[in-house]
């Protein structure tokens, strides 16, 4: 990592909430696109990470903060308070077993319900190196992405390094024509707006 | 809800009334079906509720809580019953007296409140609220109850979804009272629960503190300004990932506008405050116990938005409090230490001093001033030690400022400060200050350990000078001051400690181990046993790191020694009982100097460490003496099988080198020799080759030559016979002429008639007779002729079959010279042949010569080779011998080591190390293996 990194001028910078089951390689795809590494085995995440990583895209200096949730159900409040803040939502399933694909209805209704609405989502389908144990189908992955109207589906492997630098870069690309557009320009080197803030919490009493 | 119940009977009889009145207006608010008339009984029930804390607290909650449900579209009475509820939970003297507030009844009506969840959630609704009464008394509820159970509401609203940022949402409100009330909830909420940290950094909690910091006027601002740097300090205090947020979220250069102070503006309490925040917020980002990569890289960035520019301007600035000074001072050192950028920057600084003088110098000459503050001397001392952390290049000028060399009069030089300091007589502290400055110098650092013994000091004059150590030694043993002596001692310590040399320096002084001793053996207050303990550690380092140089104190001698003077038990008693001291713990627990009093002031936190590490293997050391002497016994013998090794490990290496050139050579040789060997067997056919041709040109030279003569010679006899053949012809046609002539004149005489005719005739004839004579003389001639080229031949006469006969002969002739002439070719020829056998045989003569020598020198190089196959022999039955020896040594070595271990010493584990040498022998066995396999 280039050591300066935290002192470069950026134009934009993006909270991108990374969610999904547990153990379907959300801190590895982080890890992978922070610092190019995987590891094999990685301890389950307590609470969130943190990662930040520059990049370039269309001529403009991106900085990407990635959360990395944890997945698992006792920490589903605690990573739930991250989603409102969120510019963009990474909802990661893993491509061999059913299950966390099933559960992709799960996550996406929590973003729904505490993100904001115009966020922008992308569905991942995780592990895809391991094509013989695959349990579900692109197609089907795909008609679920454009039922929650996410941005893309895009198969990745952390392991492999396939796609993983693609999808955030496309993520970027999204949130960058969003706020491009809607004026939401910041002055170069300042930090992102308090302008998220003004949007009224939705009561969640029962 | 007995605790409730009981609270009640214990009140009841004090205040009836009070417990009265609140059961009517409970009622009021349960039963009425008026809006206002429940407002009015909680409007009531909230202004007896600091009177009558415990009657309200007990009877009206459930109520509230309702009215908090099912009234929540009326903003007033969510205010009445909010602030009620605030009112209950809230720990405050009262301004009148009258009543202050039982923590213990104030925390059971927290836990009442709390121990249903969905009230929390209600109360944190309320925060929404529009209404500017219902939204403050809502925040403010939080922060009390908050403060009265921090974990437990924590958790709850941690779990809550969007609790912490509907909180957050706040820090934007517009009314700034609910904001600054805001802070202090967030304050509550962040205290020591990093989730709820990490979240609030999330929702721009960094970017909305520093948004109202500037709002409220940086450094100048008030209260509101403490309460954001309170909370910003506690979203970074021990919470690694928030601490790289910061970092990483470029916000370390928010800091830096912070110090752009106005040299006009006084220095008020609330800017001192300020300042104190802040710096505490720099000193946590670079705290020495936090990840030293973050350290580093947090370091790193504050110099880069020049942050320790700023601050080390305020360091030289004139007017600013001496607490914030010192504050200063001890955030530069933290931002400084063991950042090698930051430590140069540093010594670049100069004090705007006329002349300049580097910041180093100034701040020193403060340190080594009695008059200064004592924490500000402290913080030098710090910054001093900080300096030099991982700093080996800023040791070594710190100590050639006190070397004779670089000394410039006029010119103030660190290394004088802390010599006066050292030896000033007045003030104990300079000279703790000064030495525990000088033994960071030293830390770490053998060059500079024995550059220090060089400096010699000029007393009183016309004394000859005085080593520093000698001075130092001179002094511990003199002063009367505990703090010197201690102070003195422990830099005596970080000086030996790995440096024999100083050691035998320091032992040189005969009176130096006995004054040691007897500190050790006396008896004396608390502070003294730690000077004691200082003085049995000192004699133990002299006695671990000694090289026997001082015949007079080597180890054995010097445990002698203690066992003699002091006893074991004692000296070891001694060293225990620094451990056990407050002052030790603290000096153990962080790197920066400090003390309650000046006087306490005696381990710094490198000692500690220094005295951690070397306790137990001096006593250890101490404590067996017999094992001491057996350690140096195997030491020696170790060393001594040490070089054995070696000396071998070099030979076997030599040997292998010779060896490999011997093989080389080897090769080189054998592939001579083939080549040799094939150019020989050419040459042996090639002159098999030319024998046969030789022989075959012999035999047909021999046969052809023979044969020629030989049908030579015949046709020589032939025409001998011809001639003479020719001869007899001739003489028979002589014969026949005389005959004729004889015919002749008898027919002349018997005819006279025909006479004339005859004669004619005979005139003819003899005409003719003539012709025949003159073709015979022409024929004689070329008898005569014939004769004389062949041998004796004559021919006397010719005619037609003589002219056959001489052409025939001239042919013969031709072809007898054409036989000669091949004769004579042939001859040549032969003698060429003769020629080229004997260039040939000279030839083969000089190929058998050097087939000779080849298979001499060939001879030589098989006797090489076996000579060099046996050196190999030899190397190898060397090698075997000596690992055989080396597997001896191991075992032995284990032993010892087992024992060594048995006996509860520490063996450095150097397995790995002997593992890798075994392989390594191995490696080379089978070296040598291939090569006899080779030679095989």
């Amino acid at each position: 990592m280039n050591p300066n990194n935290d002192t470069e001028p950026y134009d934009y910078l993006f909270k991108i909430v990374l969610i999904g089951d547990a153990g379907v390689g959300k801190t590895c795809i982080v890890q992978r696109f922070k610092s190019g590494v995987w590891v094999e085995s990685q301890a389950s995440t307590i609470g969130v990470d943190f990662c930040m990583k520059s990049c370039e895209v269309n001529g403009k200096k991106i900085k990407l903060q990635v959360w990395d949730t944890a997945g698992q159900e006792r920490f589903r409040t605690i990573t739930q308070s991250y989603y409102r803040s969120a510019n963009g939502v990474v909802c990661a399933f893993d491509l061999t077993r059913q299950s966390t694909f099933l559960n992709v209805e799960k996550w996406m209704n929590d973003v729904s319900k505490f993100c904001e609405e115009n966020v922008s989502k992308l569905l991942i389908g995780n592990k895809c190196d391991l094509t013989e144990e695959r349990a579900v189908s692109r197609e089907e992955c795909a008609k679920v992405g454009s039922y929650y109207s996410v941005v893309d589906y895009i198969e990745t492997s952390a392991k492999d390094n396939t796609n993983i630098e693609a999808s955030f870069i496309k993520l970027a690309t999204v949130l960058l024509e969003k706020h491009s557009s809607s004026n939401l320009q910041q002055e170069p080197n300042t930090v992102f707006g308090l302008g998220s803030r003004t949007k009224p919490v939705k009561s969640t009493c029962c | 809800m007995n605790y409730i119940k009981s609270f009640v009977k214990g009140t009841e009889d004090a205040m009836p009334s009070g417990a009265e009145t609140v059961g009517r207006l409970c009622d009021r608010v349960s039963s009425s079906t008026l809006l206002d008339d429940r407002r009015d009984a909680v409007r009531a029930l909230k202004s007896l509720s600091k009177k009558y804390r415990v009657e309200v607290g007990s009877q009206a909650l459930p109520h509230l809580i309702e009215v908090l449900r099912s009234d929540s579209n009326d903003d007033e009475i969510i205010a009445y019953a909010l602030e009620t509820l605030f009112n209950l939970s809230t720990i405050d003297v009262d301004d009148e007296g009258d009543m202050v507030a039982q923590p213990e009844t104030i925390l059971t009506f927290i836990e009442s409140f709390i121990a249903v969840t969905e009230n929390v959630i209600l109360a944190l609704n309320m925060i929404e609220k529009d209404s500017f009464a219902a939204r403050w008394a809502a925040v403010r509820l939080l922060t009390s109850l908050l403060r009265g159970k921090p974990n437990e509401l924590q958790q709850i609203i941690l779990i809550m979804p969007m609790g912490i940022s509907r909180v957050m949402d706040l820090l934007a409100e517009s009314r700034e009272v609910i904001r600054n009330d805001a802070l202090l909830a967030l304050i509550e909420l962040t205290r020591g629960n990093s989730n709820i940290q990490k979240i609030v950094a999330f929702e721009n909690g960094f970017e909305s503190i520093f948004n109202i910091i500037r709002e409220e006027g940086s450094s100048d601002g008030g209260v509101v300004v403490e309460d954001c740097l309170l909370l910003l300090l506690h979203l970074l205090k021990s919470n690694t990932s928030n601490q790289q947020f910061f970092k990483e979220g470029s916000l370390i250069q928010h800091l830096t506008p912070f110090f752009d102070i106005d040299p006009e503006s006084p220095w008020s309490a609330q800017k001192n405050a300020n300042f104190h925040l802040m710096l505490k917020v720099i000193r946590t980002l670079v705290s020495p116990s936090n990840p030293s990569n973050m350290t580093s890289s947090c370091q790193l960035a504050m110099q880069h938005c020049l942050l320790l520019r700023k601050l080390s301007d305020l360091l030289m600035a004139t007017g600013i409090p001496t607490d914030i000074l010192t504050e200063t001072i001890n955030t530069v050192s933290e931002l400084i230490r063991g950042c090698n950028e930051n430590q140069q920057y540093f010594a670049s600084v100069m004090a705007p001093w006329d002349p300049p003088r580097p910041a180093l110098v100034v701040l020193l000459m403060s340190m080594v001033n009695a008059q200064q503050p004592f924490q500000l001397r402290c913080a030098v001392l710090y910054c001093f030690q900080c300096f030099l952390h991982k700093n080996a290049m800023g040791q070594s000028q710190i100590i050639s400022t006190l070397l004779p060399s670089s000394l410039e009069p006029q010119d103030v030089s660190v290394g004088q400060l802390l010599c006066g300091g050292l030896f000033s007589v007045s003030d104990s502290l300079t000279n703790w200050l000064a030495a525990t400055a000088l033994s960071h110098a030293l830390r770490s650092n053998n060059d500079a350990k024995h550059q220090l013994l060089r400096v010699q000091l000029a007393t009183a004059p016309g004394n000859p000078p005085i080593t520093l150590i000698r001075q130092i030694t001179n002094i511990v043993h003199q002063t009367t001051f505990l703090q010197t002596r201690v102070g003195l001692l422990c830099l005596l310590c970080g000086w030996l400690t790995n440096c024999p040399v100083a050691v035998s320096h320091f032992l040189d002084n005969s009176t130096t181990v006995s004054f040691l001793l007897s500190q050790v053996a006396e008896n004396g207050t608390d502070l003294e046993f730690v000077m004691h303990g200082v003085c049995a550690l000192l004699l133990g380092i002299c006695i671990i790191d000694n090289d026997g140089s001082v015949s007079q104190y080597t180890k054995e001698s010097l445990i002698e020694l203690i066992v003699a003077r002091v006893g074991i038990e004692r000296f070891c008693d001694a060293l225990n009982c620094v451990p056990q001291h407050d002052i030790y713990t603290k000096a153990l627990q962080k790197p920066q100097p400090s003390a309650d009093e000046p006087d306490h002031l005696l381990l710094n936190h490198t000692f500690a460490k220094l005295f951690k590490t070397q306790e137990d293997v001096i006593i250890k050391t101490v404590s067996n003496l017999e094992d001491v002497k057996k350690e140096e016994e195997v030491k020696a013998a170790m060393k001594a099988h040490d070089s054995i090794v070696n000396e071998y490990k070099t030979l076997i290496r030599e040997q292998d080198s010779k060896l490999e050139a011997f093989k080389g050579k080897c090769n080189k040789l054998e592939a001579d020799l083939t080549s040799s060997a094939s150019l020989l067997s050419e040459r042996d056919a090639q002159v098999q080759q030319l024998k046969d041709q030789y022989n075959l040109l012999k035999l047909t030279q021999g046969t052809s030559g023979d044969e020629t003569t030989a049908v030579m010679t015949k046709r020589i006899d032939d025409l001998n016979q011809q001639i003479i053949a020719k001869d007899n012809e001739l003489k028979s046609c002589q014969q026949t002429i005389s005959e004729l002539k004889a015919q002749g004149d008898v027919k002349l005489s018997e005819n006279p008639s025909a006479d004339e005719k005859s004669q004619k005739d005979i005139i003819s004839m003899q005409q003719e007779l003539n012709r025949l004579s003159i073709t015979l003389k022409e024929k004689e001639e070329e008898l005569a002729k014939m004769t004389n080229a062949s041998t004796s031949a004559v021919v006397q006469q010719a005619d037609a079959a003589s002219d056959a006969l001489i052409a025939e002969k001239v042919a013969m002739q031709s072809q007898l010279a054409d036989s000669k002439h091949k004769l004579d070719c042939a001859v040549v020829e032969k003698n060429q042949i003769k020629e080229e056998n004997a260039s040939l045989k000279q030839k083969l003569a000089e190929a058998e010569n050097q087939i000779e020598e080849l298979q001499k020198t060939a001879s030589e190089h098989v006797a090489k080779y076996i000579e060099s196959n046996s050196v190999c022999e030899t190397i190898k039955k060397e090698q075997d011998d000596l690992l055989i020896l080396l597997s001896d040594q191991e075992e032995k070595l284990s032993t010892y080591k087992k024992k060594l271990r048995g006996l509860g010493a520490e063996v450095s584990s150097d397995e790995g190390e002997d593992e890798y040498e075994g392989g390594d022998l191995n490696e080379e066995e089978s070296e040598t293996n291939n090569v006899n396999g080779e030679g095989a």
